[in-house]
């Protein structure tokens, strides 16, 4: 798939946090970021736009990063979430896994890591 | 200390599936810790070994310790040293994923070289000047609060010094530390680690300090407005927490949370419970550091 037509939501309260990711990813070409602020927000992007991959912090107001990603993979088992958060111990990991992340990504976000990650999805479509 | 959760780790390389490490991260407190996962785990044994050992012990009525003495693997005050040592949890988490074959003892023996060389933070980034002042800070910390506390605020301290050598840089002398009950300056930004024990974190600045706080640790994104800034330096405080959190996970199984962080401009914020201050003096200015373990 053509980096240029994926889609990507990144998920962080950290204005800081989205916008490091977000030129990150407009580097390696990706033609299509989304950015939501907190849980909620996270849910209805992901309804709105339907991206290939989402990006998701933990700890946001409103809805935890881990309800996000539950509500979700509910609406659609196949969604791809990355769990991108500063909180990776083994509980949040564990529950994030049951919940059917595809991945998790320790801050400060390894950029070559995500990298792989996209790549990797990338091949797969 | 590490950058990031061994478990994590494992599965970012895709060395164990989801489905085995959530299993072995809830079946690892009854998991007793084998001599070969010790002795790889300290460098002291190759993979290989183990297994020229575990073969041999098939056929011979020994103790594993006592046959990797015979074969010059290892001497008997090794074995007695990785024994009485109580392991970190995340030894005891791979050991889980050796019992259940989710991991080979050379998978386990190369994910292990690998973890450290690539997360380690070793005590090599402190130059020897900064070495002694934080050493110390530390010994401060005992003369306060309970043994465990000290533990925390000493662990606390040295991973955040380790962090602002990585984030901001090493043009810094820590100075003397004091007792204090609230936090004020032109901006604090506070963050609360929670769980089986409360940590409050501040870090408070002046405009300007706070201001290169914030471009030092967002390097070439760095945008110069209030939001951004608050944004980037609250960013900080929640990686330097989030790894102390990890890190407590990874190490001795203790499960803690952040909350989000609450930034105030110009107001005295008082602490829940008396807190450490440590002016830390930059190049560009002081910045002082406030941690309150109850």
């Amino acid at each position: 798939m053509d980096l240029r037509d994926f889609k990507i939501l990144i998920c962080d309260d950290s204005m800081f946090a989205r916008k490091n990711l977000s030129m990150f990813l407009a580097s390696l070409g990706i033609g299509n970021i989304y950015e939501a602020a907190d849980g909620e927000e996270s849910v209805a992007k992901y309804q709105e736009f339907k991206p290939d991959l989402v990006f998701m912090d933990i700890v946001m107001p409103k809805l935890t990063g881990i309800d996000a990603l539950r509500q979700i993979i509910e609406s659609d088992p196949a969604a791809k979430v990355v769990m991108a958060s500063s909180v990776g111990t083994q509980n949040h990991l564990k529950q994030a896994i049951m919940l059917g992340a595809y991945d998790f990504v320790q801050k400060p976000v390894d950029k070559e890591q995500v990298k792989k990650i996209i790549e990797h999805l990338a091949g797969q479509k | 200390m590490f950058a990031q959760f061994f478990g994590a780790f494992l599965l970012n390389k895709q060395l164990v599936t989801p489905e085995a490490l959530a299993r072995a991260i809830d079946e690892k407190k009854n998991t007793r810790m084998r001599l070969g996962v010790l002795a790889i785990n300290a460098g002291l044994m190759t993979a290989e070994q183990v297994e020229h050992v575990n073969v041999a012990q098939q056929t011979v009525d020994k103790r594993f310790g006592d046959l990797c003495v015979e074969f010059g693997y290892l001497t008997q005050d090794n074995v007695d040293t990785l024994l009485s040592e109580s392991p970190s949890d995340y030894l005891l988490l791979g050991q889980t994923l050796v019992n259940d074959n989710s991991l080979t003892n050379a998978q386990f023996e190369d994910a292990i070289k690998e973890y450290k060389e690539l997360y380690q933070l070793t005590d090599d980034d402190i130059s020897g000047y900064q070495n002694d002042k934080l050493l110390g800070l530390v010994k401060e910390f005992y003369h306060f609060n309970t043994a465990e506390n000290a533990r925390i605020y000493t662990d606390y301290i040295t991973l955040l010094f380790k962090n602002i050598i990585r984030f901001i840089g090493d043009d810094f002398t820590p100075q003397q530390s004091t007792v204090v009950k609230s936090a004020e300056a032109d901006y604090v930004v506070q963050q609360s680690i929670v769980g089986k024990y409360k940590a409050d974190v501040c870090i408070c600045a002046g405009k300007s300090e706070y201001v290169s706080i914030a471009e030092r640790f967002s390097s070439d994104v760095f945008e110069n407005s209030p939001e951004f800034i608050d944004a980037a330096v609250g960013e900080f405080l929640n990686v330097i927490n989030g790894l102390f959190v990890v890190n407590e996970s990874n190490e001795s199984g203790t499960e803690l949370t952040l909350e989000p962080q609450v930034i105030s401009v110009n107001k005295e914020i008082p602490l829940e419970s008396e807190g450490f201050c440590i002016p830390v003096t930059f190049s560009f200015g002081e910045v002082v550091f406030i941690v309150s373990v109850h």
